[in-house]
């Protein structure tokens, strides 16, 4: 039989291999974290914990650049669709702190001997996630020099948080050093 | 398993980085809460085009709002309203202004003064969804 054009011929099938498969887990392991943060009362915008980026730093560490950065615009997106934000300021502020911290990330992480474990990276990456976020701000939304006031405060929680991130990806790391993903 | 202490998560990097940070965020206080003097103010009102005046200049203006006559005054780099046809007065019990980013406005006359320092304008406030 020749092979017909139909839908349901066999080469309209995507292939998805393990790594698919992992970038999907991870995303909507991200995700669900993305939803059930965005429901916590922020005493001041623009703080958060951020725990959907421990995934980001997890799969950084475990599976390298590449997967994180899929792992983390695929969550960007995704959960901007699910809370209704897509392509709104939040989003756009979402996009900008995900980008900085990525790329960052990116440097960081190829630096030889990488001389970072969990914690530096994760300061590196919450520190220029929300400097990123508030230069988008003012850029797009608020054109007002009082804006960066609020910098030393979000700067002084996102090493904090940053911290205590890298603390917790670094010991879960540690507890599933034993797990092959499959 | 045994718990890592803090100690061996921390690798020296780490330890560095931590400290630049809390160094580089201690002078981030410093600098972005000191207030910078400004240099012009911007009157609007409802019926007149919006303008800027010189802060170094003493000197009084009247601008025609919604409801009557504001009067500013400036001298020495510093601003304020003396008169307003408004009733309550909070724009002249608000005082005299001189940083960078300061507001002064009468709601009910519909005129404000916004401080600046550099000649960059700016066509909205902000912006919201």
């Amino acid at each position: 039989m020749p092979s017909t054009s139909s839908m349901h011929d066999s080469n309209w099938q995507i292939k998805t291999g393990r790594e698919d498969k992992l970038i999907a887990g991870f995303a909507a392991l991200a995700i669900s974290i993305h939803l059930l943060e965005s429901t916590l009362p922020s005493p001041l915008p623009g703080i958060k914990p951020g725990l959907a980026n421990l995934v980001t730093l997890y799969v950084l560490i475990r599976h390298g650049w590449q997967m994180a950065a899929n792992v983390t615009l695929l969550r960007i997106i995704a959960a901007s669709l699910l809370l209704g934000s897509f392509l709104s300021p939040t989003f756009a502020l979402s996009l900008a702190g995900a980008l900085a911290s990525l790329v960052i990330l990116g440097l960081a992480w190829h630096i030889p001997g990488k001389p970072f474990g969990p914690v530096g990276l994760s300061i590196l990456a919450a520190l220029s996630h929300i400097t990123a976020q508030i230069v988008t701000a003012y850029w797009l939304f608020i054109p007002h020099a009082s804006l960066f006031n609020l910098l030393p405060i979000l700067l002084t929680t996102a090493l904090i948080s940053g911290t205590l991130g890298g603390i917790l990806v670094s010991r879960i790391i540690d507890r599933t050093r034993s797990l092959t993903m499959s | 398993m045994t718990n890592p202490g803090l100690q061996s998560i921390f690798t020296l990097a780490d330890k560095i980085l931590f400290l630049f940070c809390s160094i580089l965020i201690s002078y981030c206080y410093y600098f972005f809460w000191q207030s910078t003097p400004a240099a012009y103010a911007i009157i609007k009102s409802p019926h007149q085009d919006t303008y800027r005046i010189d802060l170094q200049t003493s000197q009084t203006h009247q601008v025609k709002g919604a409801l009557g006559t504001s009067t500013i005054e400036v001298t020495q780099g510093q601003v304020r309203f003396t008169a307003s046809a408004c009733q309550n007065k909070l724009c002249i019990k608000s005082g005299w202004h001189q940083h960078n980013g300061a507001v002064a406005a009468c709601l009910p006359n519909r005129v404000s003064i916004q401080l600046a320092s550099t000649h960059s304008e700016t066509s909205y406030d902000a912006i919201n969804f």
